[in-house]
């Protein structure tokens, strides 16, 4: 008895001994949620967000502030609030993340809001563009992706400016349609503009015809255009190309979704020459965007094309990477973690930006585009900027 | 009046070319009483061999579409062979969770072979552009959609009501087990049905594709649409296929340009109208099947 209470005080000790702190490891692992689309309407995001945190690892390491990170994925499979809210639970109370990456589209985040408050999760809006929808319903929340009104209001002002004096409203009939129908409305009325007709285009549509026969019928000189990023974008597109509204003069202008590059190549010379308010264009021309586009088509090839997801996502891990350097050597305070990153400035691949102190979302630079071909591959080429433009 | 016309034109064209997506799963469904969800897969699929025979074969236009309702007949042929063979006897609902899962399947796999993104068609130049009849512009892509589809109508009309083959098709809706005991193969005609349906599935699911391109999550936007041509057709019958799909097709375009706020909504409100009026369909039939 006395021999074996020996041996094991004897290992107890050694093992004591032996854990020594030789090597300095880190304090914690922080787990980051990855919520967005895998399937569905919205899998090229999910694709191009893994790409994303694979290439900014690759440049600044995986160990933040001296804190190990773990990312959990889970799929949204696009605008389906359940399956949202069930992926988030998971998150939050089996693989207890302490930030996340997403959610993706509005209904998504708007239904995400309470608990994020309740469980103090950072959440990190990539893909959701309503306006009013992060800071104003979690304080946890903040954005990398755009606000409608940032875009159309720009775009309502350069078209009255550049002589387009009545124009036809086209939108997608879900809430960020009518939002943008609102907003270019008023902005295009104040600055003196006439709105001929609004035409409201139901979201599950196969053929566009009737809504071409309508814009040919209001007689405008421009169309202002806002359809939804991906399959919706590009069947306008495609539609309008075929209808032959093109040869009659009409003068097509859109927020940037018309002419996001993940449409762009398979809208072909239909979408030549339109008119675009975006964020990001991966021809802005800065040295971070060279080298931040060069590197990721290193590493990914040409397709899926670098589009504004892509530096969404990247400007939310730099948001990540930066409020973990913050606290370094403490456990991790998403309280802390909102606050540095709320009135922070940083550089973006889309020129500079920073976080709303007030709602989190992101004072951005919006920039007015023309599509073009260069070297063969349709690209939008800016020609004009209005610099840090709010987000309401 | 031109305004009429044209709405009137595009909207034949659109139902056109549901009817030839759709027709194959209305003449498989009135056969065997298969509840095939993984038609509208087919039609994916037959876009997927145009764009690859464009793309990668540097084929024609032309010549890459019968190569889809090739491709697609014999996707249809393997998938009924080693598949859907085995639950002809299921419940209705085995067959459609069976099928869906199929879709399912059928969208992963292409997500992961073809890509996430759009594939887009190069439409030759003489198929872009309007051909001007007087005031009309018609779009030279529609009539080329509304000569195939309307020649395939014919065809298949032709087809079924005055050959031996289609004799005996028609014998195996209206009772598959009578037809049995008078000696026809029922199976074989069934699989050479599938096979023909497929094939037209493709088609025209590649000739769908020419305004936005391909992409893994085609079969679900038109699942719904088929399924309520067929639905309203009645099922087994190619008049009554071609009827409810120039009738979906012409009110969708129609409700879309005169009653813009009803959202679209129209066409499904004629179904619920036109279910209620024929529940077997326009031209359907309550047969006693086996």
């Amino acid at each position: 008895m006395k021999k074996s209470i020996a041996a094991l005080a004897a290992a107890l000790l050694g093992t004591l001994t032996t854990h020594a702190p030789a090597q300095v490891k880190p304090d914690e692992t922080v787990k980051i949620g990855v919520l967005v689309s895998y399937s569905g309407i919205g899998m090229l995001g999910g694709i191009q967000t893994d790409n994303v945190i694979k290439q900014f690892q690759a440049r600044f390491g995986a160990a933040p502030g001296g804190k190990k990170i773990e990312f959990v994925r889970r799929d949204t499979t696009g605008p389906n609030p359940e399956v949202a809210r069930r992926m988030a639970q998971e998150l939050i109370t089996r693989e207890k993340v302490q930030i996340i990456i997403g959610p993706d589209f509005t209904p998504n985040v708007l239904t995400l809001a309470p608990m994020m408050t309740e469980a103090k999760v950072p959440a990190i809006v990539m893909g959701a563009a309503t306006q009013g929808i992060v800071g104003e319903k979690s304080p946890y929340y903040l954005r990398t992706f755009f606000s409608i009104p940032q875009q159309v209001r720009p775009l309502a002002a350069w078209a009255k400016k550049n002589g387009l004096n009545k124009t036809v409203v086209v939108v997608a009939d879900y809430g960020p349609g009518h939002d943008a129908e609102a907003t270019f409305t008023k902005t295009y009325g104040d600055a003196g503009g006439t709105v001929l007709a609004s035409i409201r285009v139901p979201m599950r549509n196969l053929d566009f015809s009737s809504t071409m026969q309508r814009i040919r019928d209001a007689k405008a000189d421009a169309a202002f255009v806002f359809m939804p990023l991906g399959e919706v974008a590009l069947q306008f597109m495609k539609a309008y190309a075929a209808s032959g509204l093109k040869s009659t003069g009409l003068k097509l202008i859109a927020t940037a979704d018309i002419a996001d590059e993940s449409t762009l190549e398979a809208a072909g010379d239909s979408a030549l020459d339109v008119i675009t308010t975006g964020v990001y264009a991966p021809t802005h021309d800065s040295a971070v965007n060279k080298a931040f586009v060069a590197e990721h088509e290193k590493m990914f090839g040409r397709t899926p094309r670098v589009s504004l997801i892509t530096v969404a996502v990247w400007d939310a891990m730099q948001i990540i990477y930066s409020g973990l350097e913050a606290q370094k050597g403490a456990r991790f305070d998403p309280d802390k973690f909102i606050a540095h990153a709320r009135g922070r400035a940083f550089e973006s691949p889309r020129g500079p930006v920073s976080i709303d102190a007030v709602n989190g979302d992101l004072i951005q630079n919006v920039y007015l585009r023309r599509t073009e071909k260069r070297d063969g591959v349709m690209q939008n080429i800016e020609f004009d900027v209005l610099k840090d433009v709010p987000t309401r | 009046m031109t305004v009429l016309l044209t709405t009137l034109f595009n909207g034949i064209s659109h139902g056109v070319l549901l009817f030839v997506m759709a027709v194959g799963l209305s003449v498989t469904m009135g056969m065997m009483r298969f509840v095939n969800l993984a038609h509208v897969s087919l039609c994916m699929l037959g876009g997927y061999a145009l764009v690859v025979a464009m793309d990668h074969a540097g084929l024609p236009f032309l010549a890459a579409l019968p190569l889809a309702f090739l491709a697609s007949a014999a996707a249809a042929a393997v998938l009924e062979a080693t598949l859907l063979r085995h639950f002809y006897a299921a419940e209705e609902l085995t067959q459609v969770l069976l099928t869906i899962g199929v879709v399912f399947m059928s969208v992963s796999a292409a997500a992961y072979i073809w890509g996430p993104s759009f594939r887009p068609v190069r439409v030759p130049d003489w198929l872009s552009g309007h051909w001007d009849l007087g005031p009309l512009a018609l779009e030279r892509y529609r009539l080329f959609t509304l000569l195939v589809g309307g020649t395939l109508s014919l065809a298949l009309w032709l087809g079924m009501e005055r050959t031996r083959f289609g004799a005996m098709l028609r014998a195996c809706v209206d009772n598959r087990r009578v037809a049995a005991a008078c000696g026809l193969h029922t199976g074989r005609l069934f699989a050479v049905a599938f096979a023909i349906g497929g094939g037209l599935a493709g088609l025209g699911g590649a000739m769908a594709i020419s305004l936005t391109g391909v992409d893994p999550n085609f079969p679900f936007r038109y699942l719904v649409v088929v399924l309520i041509v067929v639905s309203l057709g009645g099922m087994g019958t190619i008049t009554g296929t071609l009827l409810s799909a120039l009738a979906i097709g012409v009110a969708d375009v129609a409700s879309k340009y005169y009653l813009p706020a009803a959202g679209g909504s129209i066409v499904y409100l004629l179904t619920i109208g036109l279910m209620l009026w024929r529940p077997n369909g326009l031209m359907g039939r309550r047969s006693g099947h086996a």
